[in-house]
């Protein structure tokens, strides 16, 4: 990893090791330049809310070191919560208090005055779109509200890096799609660092400028997710030819682009290069060779298989239940106890 | 810092106001105390004394029993108010455990506010719900006395305004004490189990090392030298001079009411050393 001076958040060779045995985090670098959008990606159990939480100043580092915004996060941590905001993967909006008393305890809580964190908050619940709500009991709150309001405050403070932590777990489509749209409109107007860890791989496919997969508490690869996925080998092609036609395995290997072939009863799946360029080549190959084409499908691959090909396929028995699973748990005892305390 | 400290305790004293049914409970018990065990347990020790004694010399029997109490509940109140104070502040680091499973204190540890703005905020609202209760145990135990069929707290001294801010002292020590206690046990511990477990095996000797409920003339000598340095009884003395006259106690309520300072001061010293680490920025 190139160490780029002034990255809005740099990881260098951070190890965090729980309790002398649990090796969460095993020696992650990385540089997140200021205004870029960062995806975090990796199964259950990788290692992602752990470094979050050492680059956020929640968790001291085994080893390593994290900059925030120029400044050592071990050395300074007051300064840099100052300057982030966190959504945390688990739900930390205080049930008993209502939507905009958690904005305006929130605000106090960064020493913002009282009539100005009253002002922010009022906008916030605005923008997102909470105003119906924003005087009932946080506890009475769906799930999707629950998240705006997270988010809400985790912005009182208008943080120059946002670190988010599986923001959009539990939303609906038009929530996530909702949820995404604000940050980019975020990111557009202010010029904010993201920092995301998600499961979703299209949300982070379509939302991410860069991604890193972590597995094992080891980064396993990073790039754009274009990047990613040509690493993986390009295209997919898949041609369908007339019934009865010869067998043109022969005319398409020696195609330009073309990676690996195979026929499955009369369709070929041709890995290659781009797609875009070896269609029109492969339909007038076979038109020559006197096999017309009746069919053609082209499929970029897709986030999910750079994840699976990076991570592995197989099912993971995790020990003990993932922050995943907590916070799915949570919500239910807090769903049992209907906020009560 | 103040700012921070003021949004905080706005956040507490919220909480207060939207859980009614915990300052209902803490009420609970001191009630039962006040208006079944006070009212059934009224001993006499004068009744024992054999007939023909002069009634001046049963007199002094029954102030030389109850510390110048005219009778056992009066003795008794004064006890419950200190009571109350202890029981009262239990609430307040089981609040913080409970804040920590819901994620809510993960929250507060991400922002910058200082330690010491979550530490206040929290024992800020933590002893005012104490000292709420004990003043009111002890409107009600005095209200008692004029209600005819019940015993009540008998005022049989002459309460000056410095008696006055010397009972309010007493019992606004003794809550901070005891909710800088269990706040403390609150901030270090993550296990409502442990939590309540570490509370009772220490609320229980406490309270009964004290002479808030025993009779002093029924006491012991080696319980009354240890019941001398309990905070509790340190209150309930300030308490009781004020009330019944500080004719047989050897000091001043100006005494007792130092000694709580010095068990405020050294809990709090305590406390802000292990707080402060274990609400560092980074842990
Ligand atoms: N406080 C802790 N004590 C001990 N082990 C922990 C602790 N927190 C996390 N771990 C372990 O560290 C590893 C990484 O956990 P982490 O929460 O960072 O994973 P994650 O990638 O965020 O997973 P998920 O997708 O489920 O949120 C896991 O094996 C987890 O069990
Ligand atoms: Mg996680």
């Amino acid at each position: 990893m190139s160490s780029r001076i002034g990255g809005a958040i740099v990881a260098e060779d951070l190890v965090k090791v729980y309790n002398g045995k649990v090796r969460a985090v095993d020696g992650v670098s990385f540089n997140v330049s200021p205004g870029e959008v960062f995806g975090f990606l990796g199964p259950n159990g990788a290692g992602k809310t752990t470094t979050v939480s050492m680059l956020s100043a929640g968790l001291r580092p085994t080893s390593g070191r994290a900059m925030i915004d120029g400044l050592e996060v071990s050395k300074d941590a007051l300064e840099v919560k100052r300057r982030i905001g966190v959504i945390f993967q688990e739900s930390t909006a205080d049930g008993d208090l209502t939507g905009r008393e958690n904005l305006e305890v929130a605000a106090g809580t960064y020493g913002i005055p009282r009539g100005e964190g009253n002002r922010r908050a009022e906008a916030l619940i605005h923008q997102m779109q909470l105003s119906d709500a924003a005087d009932r009991f946080a506890k009475t709150y769906s799930g999707g509200m629950r998240r705006r309001l997270e988010l809400a405050v985790g912005l009182v403070h208008r943080p120059k890096i946002l670190f988010l932590d599986e923001p959009t777990l539990g939303l609906d489509p038009q929530g996530r799609a909702g949820f995404w749209s604000f940050i980019q409109k975020l990111k557009d107007e202010t010029g904010l660092t993201v920092f995301v860890t998600t499961h979703y791989l299209d949300e982070a496919d379509t939302m991410c400028d860069r991604i890193a997969i972590i597995d094992h508490g080891k980064i396993v690869a990073t790039g754009s997710p274009n990047e990613l996925k040509d690493k993986l080998g390009g295209d997919v092609v898949t041609l369908k030819t007339a019934e009865g036609a010869a067998d043109m395995s022969a005319v398409l290997k020696p195609l330009a682009g073309v990676v690996s072939l195979q026929k499955q009863d009369g369709s070929y799946r041709v890995k290659c290069a781009s797609g875009e360029t070896l269609v029109p080549l492969a339909v007038e190959a076979c038109a020559r060779a006197g096999a017309g084409v009746t069919g053609v499908t082209v499929k970029r691959p897709s986030l999910d298989e750079v994840f699976l090909e990076y991570t592995g396929r197989e099912f993971r028995e995790e020990e003990g239940p993932s922050a995943t699973d907590r916070a799915v748990m949570m919500q239910r005892v807090r769903g049992a106890l209907g906020g009560r305390r | 810092m103040l700012r921070e400290l003021g949004a905080l305790t706005r956040r507490e004293f919220l909480k207060i106001r939207r859980n009614p049914q915990a300052l209902f409970t803490s009420l609970l018990l001191p009630l039962l105390y006040l208006l079944l065990f006070g009212q059934g347990f009224n001993i006499n020790p004068a009744a024992a004394l054999p007939p023909g004694t002069p009634p001046l010399v049963a007199h002094q029997v029954l102030l030389d029993y109850f510390r110048g109490a005219p009778n056992y509940y009066s003795y008794f109140a004064a006890g419950m108010v200190g009571f109350v104070a202890v029981t009262a502040t239990l609430f307040i680091g089981a609040n913080v455990i409970f804040d920590k499973l819901f994620g809510i204190f993960k929250r507060t540890r991400g922002t910058p506010a200082p330690s010491a703005a979550v530490f206040g905020s929290r024992l800020i609202a933590g002893s005012a719900q104490p000292i709420a209760l004990a003043f009111f145990v002890l409107g009600l135990a005095l209200l008692f006395a004029h209600i005819p069929g019940l015993s009540g707290l008998r005022v049989t001294a002459q309460v000056s305004a410095l008696g006055v801010v010397e009972v309010f002292l007493a019992i606004v020590l003794l809550s901070l004490m005891f909710a800088t206690l269990f706040l403390t046990f609150g901030i270090l511990l993550d296990v409502p189990q442990t939590y309540f477990a570490a509370v009772n095996l220490l609320n229980l000797p406490v309270l009964l090392t004290s002479d808030a409920l025993y009779p002093w003339g029924s006491m012991p000598v080696w319980l009354r030298t240890i019941s001398q340095y309990n905070p509790v009884s340190l209150a309930v003395n300030v308490l009781r001079e004020t009330f019944f006259g500080a004719g047989q106690y050897p000091f001043g309520p100006g005494v007792y009411l130092l000694g709580l300072l010095g068990w405020t001061a050294v809990l709090m010293g305590i406390a802000i050393f292990l707080v402060s680490r274990a609400l560092r920025p980074l842990e």
